[in-house]
């Protein structure tokens, strides 16, 4: 099956040996991604709302290169510095999947690259 | 191609804006269950081995709902509170994957929701 990297300008450049995403066959996978402005690659701002929004929006911009978008996203994990901003970012991700939400899996772990609040990977699929 | 939204009354309803389940592409994408009873949203118990248990009894009603079974799971994480419980998770786990069991991943995070301590997620495939 084919392997093809998948590269956006809107989004941040990787910060490591990853590609912003992968698509095999129909299905893309997006590594994770953290609330980076693309064109500066600092932080949006010191709030777990705001980071969830531009990360949410850096894999918008990951999937629109790879011919899909957010409403094929199948699963998702959400990785908090703090599990008390659990409520916090939810109110922010629930906006960009305002419908039959994908899959997901949240949890908080001890540390994040470059002292983010969160970072999220996604899985989805290419449209019919 | 399609993306189905997998629900059953017989898992705990989601406890954020995520789907149980989506099923895409001959696959199926369960969120992480915690072990919560579906009908009382509490947890079964105070311990790892119950809370295990109860967590992949949703897995399985979910993989129900969708068409499939653990019989059919091919990539399972498992995420711990404390990696102390691995064994006492793993005795359980084993009970519910007695031959072929999938791959797996198994590690100690920070914190996870509502202060589990385990929460899994898995994908199936659908069968033959």
């Amino acid at each position: 099956m084919p392997r093809e990297v998948i590269h956006s300008d809107k989004a941040p450049a990787p910060i490591g040996p990853y590609s912003q995403a992968i698509r095999s066959g129909d299905t893309v996978y997006v590594s994770g991604q953290g609330g980076l402005v693309p064109e500066t690659m600092q932080l949006v701002g010191p709030t777990v709302a705001a980071q969830t929004e531009q990360t949410l929006r850096n894999i918008a911009a990951i999937l629109e290169a790879a011919g899909t978008d957010l409403a094929h996203v199948v699963k998702v994990n959400v990785l908090l510095a703090d599990i008390k901003t659990f409520a916090e970012m939810n109110e922010v991700y629930r906006t960009f999947f305002p419908v039959n939400p994908p899959a997901r899996m949240t949890y908080a772990v001890r540390d994040l690259p470059l002292g983010v609040l969160v970072e999220i990977d996604a899985i989805a699929v290419m449209p019919d | 191609m399609s993306r189905q939204v997998i629900a059953t009354s017989h898992a705990p309803a989601a406890v954020g804006p995520y789907s149980q389940a989506i099923a895409a592409n001959g696959f199926v994408f369960v969120s992480g269950q915690l072990g919560l009873v579906p009908e009382t949203k509490q947890f079964a118990g105070n311990t790892v081995a119950a809370q295990t248990e109860q967590a992949l009894q949703n897995i399985a009603a979910i993989l129900e709902a969708a068409g499939t079974d653990l019989a059919h799971v091919v990539k399972v994480t498992v995420l711990l509170a404390d990696i102390v419980a691995f064994k006492e998770m793993n005795e359980v786990y084993s009970a519910f994957f007695p031959t072929q069991p999938p791959a797996r991943a198994a590690y100690a995070v920070r914190d996870l929701p509502l202060g589990a301590l385990v929460e899994i997620e898995a994908i199936a495939v659908l069968p033959g």
